[in-house]
């Protein structure tokens, strides 16, 4: 079969993704890092052009920052609110998670609950996180209760919306295909429906943890005395410019850890089966 | 492998549309010779595939009594015969390979795992595709995928094949090959087979017998035997005579 072995050709080249023609050859990095590395340098130098260029008073370089940063590390600070902010982050992402897939859940599979909540969801979406947090601090004090509350309250409404999409593109066909071969209800929810709704799930994951970083801090900021966010606001004060860099750029640290050590080996774990979409 | 037997099969679907239903299937008489190979033949929306979702136990709720093999086919429980369906679509699993597709239906029908790989392999053999076991669906062309689906129904060994136009989403070439598949795949096992169609001389070229449906509500018009000796060919003359008068049939007018 002609057409057959077309089709081999693209299977052996979807198996070794990483195997492309490098320019960088000599150092056995693959095309598709090398460049990553490189634009990272670039910034690093930009950065440190853009330093020279304003004063390290308002632009602290890389080599001010990281040795404020290495200052932090080495006082204890760092990880002291590091972990106050990772604990805040990861109660409130597990209930905004529970929270926004209970109720998109709902949206996806019955109309009448789709019909009472879209707006008031959409709603949810559109009101700032800072008017959230402002409230939750009114209502149950400047604690850490009031704070997870804020940070999940923000952020599920776009799970929830993820999720109610993800519901509602299940194809019914593939469900009705199960039952006809006599698959139980158990093994159509586990086999069939469920694989459907991973990729839904996945983009609602990141877009939550995409959120609540950025409302953590602020809450942080606004009613706490210990976190990242509290860090931030007091080198502000201080007017400590390399700290302020220092902090940013440990987040970013974080954020990129766990982008690349979490989520994007579960996605290549989970999709490994997906066409790859050519340019 | 079994015989059916349909009796006053009436079936009307609600919808906001036609608030007071629409009756798809008015008081249908059907009976299926064990190892038959039969054709429901008539124009879209004259409730063939609603026959077909009745026998298989996807659809519930209808009037009327269907038995398989003797057994009454409860409304309830669904069926506790093995039923092999093919449809339009292919309707594979996406995130399983071929092998993988061809086990979960397997794996739903009780079938256990120490003959999976022997059966996947022998019919995917059968069907052309013992290099694809390990692809998935994505990487197949469409007549590949059908080829995949039609393995899946064999291989559950079932009592009776169904299927819905499993042919009419490819292109007329792949579909004749495709059919000439079917058919010596059928001569082997001789499972009993109901297979709607749409296609006058698809219907001919495969089955022994032809029930030729009425549109709205789907009433049998016309039952026709065809006589036509296996292996059929598709250049013969009479093939091509009888599929104008089943068209006849069909559209209602009178043969010339």
């Amino acid at each position: 079969m002609q057409q057959g072995g077309e089709r081999v050709a693209i299977v052996t080249e979807r198996a070794f993704p990483l195997q492309q023609p490098s320019k960088l050859r000599w150092l056995r990095i693959p095309e598709a890092y090398s460049i990553r590395i490189a634009s990272l340098v670039v910034l690093a130098i930009v950065w440190q052009l853009a330093s020279l260029a304003f004063t390290e008073r308002y632009v602290p370089g890389p080599v001010s920052t990281f040795s404020a940063l290495w200052d932090l590390a080495t006082s204890g600070q760092l990880m002291k609110h590091f972990e106050v902010t990772m604990i805040r982050m990861l109660v409130s992402f597990a209930l905004a998670m529970v929270v926004g897939m209970a109720i998109g859940t709902v949206m996806g599979l019955y109309r009448r609950a789709e019909q009472s909540l879209d707006l008031i969801v959409m709603v949810g979406l559109t009101i700032p996180g800072l008017c959230y947090i402002i409230v939750a601090f009114m209502w149950l004090g400047l604690n850490d209760r009031a704070a997870v509350l804020a940070i999940a309250w923000t952020t599920f409404p776009a799970i929830a919306i993820n999720i109610w999409q993800g519901v509602k593109a299940i194809d019914q066909r593939l469900i009705d295909m199960a039952r006809v071969f006599g698959a139980s209800g158990w093994r159509r929810t586990v086999r069939v429906v469920i694989p459907q709704v991973l990729p839904y799930l996945m983009a609602a994951a990141r877009f939550g943890l995409g959120i609540i970083w950025k409302v953590t801090v602020l809450v942080e900021l606004l009613g706490r005395s210990d976190g990242i966010g509290y860090m931030l606001n007091y080198s502000f004060q201080m007017f400590n410019m390399a700290d302020v860099f220092a902090w940013t750029i440990f987040f970013t640290i974080v954020m990129l850890a766990i982008e690349l050590t979490i989520l994007k080996p579960i996605e290549r774990r989970m999709f490994l089966w997906r066409p790859e979409i050519r340019a | 492998m079994a015989d059916i037997a349909v009796q006053g099969l009436s079936k009307v679907y609600q919808s906001r549309a036609h608030p007071d239903g629409l009756l798809a299937l008015d008081n249908v008489d059907l009976a299926v010779a064990d190892h038959e190979f039969v054709c429901l033949l008539g124009p879209s929306g004259c409730g063939k595939t609603t026959v077909l979702n009745v026998l298989s136990g996807l659809e519930q709720k209808y009037a009327g009594e269907v038995s398989v093999a003797g057994r009454l086919v409860s409304r309830r429980n669904g069926h506790s015969f093995r039923v092999g369906y093919v449809f339009q679509e292919p309707r594979l699993l996406p995130w399983l390979t071929v092998r993988g597709n061809i086990e979960f239906a397997l794996e739903s029908e009780s079938i256990p795992g120490s003959e999976w790989r022997k059966r996947t392999d022998n019919w995917l053999n059968r069907v052309g595709l013992a290099d694809f076991a390990e692809s998935h669906p994505h990487e197949l062309s469409g007549g590949m995928q059908q080829r995949t689906a039609i393995a899946r129904a064999f291989a559950v060994d079932p009592e009776m094949l169904l299927m819905d136009e499993p042919f009419s989403g490819l292109d007329e070439l792949t579909a004749r090959t495709m059919r000439e598949l079917l058919l010596a795949l059928w001569l082997e096992t001789r499972k009993t087979v109901i297979f709607v169609t749409h296609n006058c001389f698809e219907a001919c070229f495969l089955a022994d017998r032809i029930v030729v449906f009425s549109s709205r509500p789907g009433k049998i018009r016309k039952e026709v035997t065809v006589e036509l000796a296996r292996p059929r060919n598709y250049e013969d003359s009479r093939l091509f005579e009888l599929s104008v008068s089943v068209t006849h049939y069909v559209t209602g007018k009178q043969a010339a």
